[in-house]
């Protein structure tokens, strides 16, 4: 009991003295064969605006999650203003004034704007009747004050998403009372214009007292908006530093941290690699442009050829993969096929010339999830021999076999519906399909994501090994370690645009990430 | 895997058979007049007309769609194929009557599959003002009835073969062992089975999903105009009336032979069981004098017993292989030790 108040004595005067608003202490989450989070303390004090950086995979949003009171910590603390907690839930959250803005934005579609801003209270009296004029009036003022220039009565799901956001930050700044609002990564789809416009109310915002947590990828926005800045890497918390003893290089290298102990790793799976010659062009991409996502995308493809595209979310990446096999139109620019030019339509069309995109959303866009992993891994291959009407089943079968076998895929027989499947399961499923179709261009949209250390080497081993030996590769990783792993070149991506070109030679993780934060050398 | 995991899965994925089969054994013991050659016949007669039906709705089904309009095309198609037949060309030969027949329920499916499939309109809507105009159309055609068809008109659903069985038996097993073979070893039926399941995975694997989806319709048209020539030979006649309500037991017989609404899920097999199935319970509770609308609402009871049925089916199945995944990770990890 003493101790007890004793802490609770310490913690007050902590508060008192340094204006912490919220405290972390020794938070560590751990997931069954990961730690996502390990020892971090943290503080947040009154009226800051506190920046988190760090890679896919550091942490941040578990940390987030945790502090939103979406999951638990497995061990630690949590103090919110005088109060101690183990754990927090989302309602409580709410109730200590802790708000959180997401990269895909929790509106009603199609409630206005002024209905989702006083969603769900309405400021209702206590009958339950909602006064509308009194509504229209606050919400008249509160554009006014802020100066936000689209008309309240047009439909939430009529405006881009990042408008969205910013309507659910006007919520969480001046209408919730919120004292900590967090915001979890919400500029990427953002224009300049908006930019400009949120930080903006997230300065006055700052200037009412309250605090934010920044989370983004990209040092630039972190530098100009931030009051201090925390940089995880791989659970931990590597340092807080105050913004103004940062620039852009000093964040890249903290935030990709070491590289001794890398190499070694590297080294591993590159000592086989000798110089290669590639000769046979397969695929010419030249100015393609996508309005919106990215333009003056040019580059050639060989034969043998592991290309890496690296860049931040929201980068184009996808969008650019996606065109070439045709599920989106570009808008100007030309594909060529070895020396043809060539219009893809869809991506049946795609698969009839070689090509094939393994998508990153693997469940939505990857597997027939209710169908059996027979019946996924044959599906492009079939969709391809239009001219074989017949299946033949022992074939089949015996094909089948062949796959499981050399992807390592666990199933308990290949009857079983692929939605039972562990996800390093499910993604070799998706890969072998793809291999079963012998494509030429192979199309890897962030093949390793979310799986483990001992599933994503097995991936990266069979596109080295198997998918290399058949045709070129095009592929994208949120790690550019697994990039450096297997490329033979490195295109980094920043805004939709090319903006630099790494060979194996000049690999290093931390200038590859400096120049995906928009710097060239 | 073993032999008794095999044996599980197996009755478990053709469930409805066992349970077809366990009813009509008790039937057979405690139901007089139930167990002899005609009654049989009887049975699989009135279910053929259904039965084809049950397997049109279960095409749209499979594809990750429905589709409402195919009692009204059961009417419509043969209804538009024996105008042309009898009054608006008479100097026609009277098989074109049956071709008009099929193809004008090709058409139907075709207007509809375009509809859905390039111009995204909801399947439910699009449907249903097809059920309702192509009925309304079939009552200002036909006020009545037209009677005295050619005879070639009712050869399918009015004649006997060998051994005193009905032709619209034959049909309906021709119909049924076909689509089976389809689904089973034709490259068509497994990327169709694809697309339901996952339009856009599919679209992304390289299928050709639009073209899937507006042929799923035009099938499903095609065989509801089918059961519609079958429906007319029976009763000698084309009725205004014909298929009114069945779309309806359609679903029930399609959820009863394992078809999910949400599409990709379901055998030709399952769903020919499915069929008899509900032809048994008809003919049962008729025979034991229930009310005729009693009958309607015990079909009703079953839509709902299926249902659950599958639930638990489909987590049991899950259960099992599970277990089979964790023995085979604990012998892998063994063999590395």
């Amino acid at each position: 009991m003493n101790d007890l108040r004793r802490e609770f004595e310490a913690g007050k005067n902590d508060f008192l003295k340094n204006n912490t608003i919220l405290r972390l202490e020794n938070i560590t989450k751990i997931y069954p064969g990961t730690v996502a989070l390990y020892r971090v303390n943290l503080a947040i004090k009154k009226g800051e605006i506190h920046g988190i950086i760090g890679k896919n995979g550091a942490g941040k949003s578990t940390l987030v999650n945790i502090i939103s009171g979406i999951i638990a910590p497995t061990e630690g603390n949590i103090y919110v203003k005088k109060r101690k907690y183990k754990s927090l839930s989302t309602n409580m959250a709410k109730k200590e004034g802790i708000s959180i803005v997401t990269q895909t934005p929790q509106v009603i579609p199609d409630y206005s704007i002024v209905e989702n801003l006083f969603y769900p209270n309405f400021m209702a009296s206590r009958n339950g009747l909602i006064n509308w004029n009194k509504i229209n009036y606050e919400a008249k003022k509160l554009k006014d004050t802020l100066n936000f220039n689209i008309s309240l009565e047009s439909r939430m799901s009529d405006l881009p998403i990042s408008q969205q956001q910013i309507v659910l930050m006007i919520k969480a700044f001046f209408l919730e009372d919120s004292q900590i609002v967090i915001l979890d990564e919400v500029s990427t789809s953002f224009s300049k214009k908006d930019q400009i416009y949120l930080f903006k109310i997230i300065r006055k915002h700052k200037s009412e007292g309250k605090s934010i947590i920044y989370i983004s990828h990209r040092a630039d926005e972190i530098l100009e908006i931030c009051d201090q800045v925390t940089i995880f890497r791989d659970g931990e918390k590597v340092s807080t530093k105050n913004v103004l003893s940062l620039d852009k290089e000093s964040i890249s290298s903290l935030i990709v941290g070491n590289e001794k102990n890398k190499k070694k790793y590297l080294n591993k799976f590159t000592n086989s690699k000798n110089k290669k010659n590639f000769k046979q062009k397969i695929l010419t991409v030249n100015n393609l442009r996508l309005n919106g996502y990215f333009k003056n995308i040019s580059f050639e493809l060989y034969k043998g050829e592991i290309i890496g595209v690296a860049g931040l979310m929201g980068s184009g990446r996808t969008e650019i993969l996606k065109t070439i096999c045709g599920v989106y139109q570009p808008h100007s620019g030309e594909l060529k096929i070895g020396n043809k030019k060539i219009h893809i339509k869809n991506p049946s069309h795609a698969l009839n010339k070689g090509i094939i995109y393994l998508p990153e959303n693997r469940d939505k866009e990857g597997l027939i999830s209710i169908l059996s992993v027979r019946k996924n891994l044959n599906l492009s291959l079939l969709a391809r021999n239009k001219k074989a009407k017949l299946i033949n089943l022992k074939k089949e079968e015996r094909l089948t076999e062949q796959l499981i076998k050399k992807m390592d895929i666990v199933v308990a027989s290949p009857e079983q519906e692929t939605n039972d499947l562990s996800g390093g399961n499910k993604q070799k499923v998706v890969l072998g399909r793809i291999l079963a179709s012998k494509p030429i261009i192979y199309l890897l949209d962030e093949p390793t994501k979310g799986l483990d250390i001992g599933a994503k080497k097995s991936i990266l081993r069979i596109v080295k090994e198997d998918l290399s030996k058949l045709g070129g590769i095009l592929i994208t990783s949120p790690e550019i370690e697994d990039l450096m792993l297997i490329c033979d070149r490195i295109l980094v991506l920043f805004n939709g645009k090319i903006i630099n070109t790494f060979i194996p030679e000049e690999y290093n993780e931390k200038d590859i990430y400096f120049s995906m934060q928009g710097s060239k050398h | 895997m073993d032999r008794n995991l095999k044996i599980k899965i197996f009755c478990l994925d053709n469930m409805i058979w066992l349970i077809l089969g366990v009813f009509i054994l008790i039937c057979s013991i405690f139901v007089p007049y139930f167990f002899n050659y005609k009654n049989i016949m009887n049975i699989l007669y009135h279910s053929s007309f259904l039965g084809i039906l049950v397997l049109a709705e279960s095409l749209a089904l499979m594809s990750g769609h429905f589709d409402l309009s195919i009692e009204s095309t059961l009417a419509f198609a043969p209804g538009i194929g024996i105008l042309i037949a009898t009054k608006w060309f008479p100097e026609i030969h009277p098989i074109f009557s049956i071709i008009a027949t099929l193809l004008v329920g090709a058409g139907i499916g075709l207007f509809n599959g375009v509809c859905i499939a390039k111009i995204k309109i909801n399947p439910f809507l699009q449907t249903l003002s097809m059920l309702i105009i192509l009925r309304g159309l079939v009552l200002f055609l036909i006020p009545f009835s037209i009677s005295n068809l050619p005879e070639i008109f009712v050869f399918l659903g009015g004649s006997k073969l060998v051994m005193n069985i009905p032709t619209a038996i034959f049909v309906m097993f021709i119909i049924f062992f076909l689509f089976r073979f389809i689904f089973k070893r034709t490259r068509y039926g497994r990327i169709f089975i694809a697309t339901g399941g996952n339009r856009e995975a599919s679209f992304i694997a390289g299928v050709d999903t639009e073209r899937i989806i507006v042929s799923a319709f035009i099938l499903s048209g095609t065989l509801a105009a089918m059961s519609g020539l079958l429906v007319a030979g029976r009763q000698n006649a084309v009725t205004n009336a014909m298929g009114t309500n069945w779309v309806l037991l359609t679903f029930a017989g399609a959820v009863l032979g394992g078809v999910s609404l949400s599409g990709g899920k379901g055998t030709i097999m399952g769903i020919l069981g499915g069929t008899l199935f509900l032809g048994v319970v008809d003919n049962v509770l008729t025979l034991v004098g229930l009310s005729v609308f009693l009958v309607y609402a015990t079909k009703g009871f079953l839509i709902f017993i299926a249902i659950v049925i599958d639930q638990y089916k489909t987590k049991f199945r899950r259960e099992i292989l599970q277990r089979e995944i964790l023995q085979r990770e604990k012998l892998k990890d063994i063999s590395i030790k």
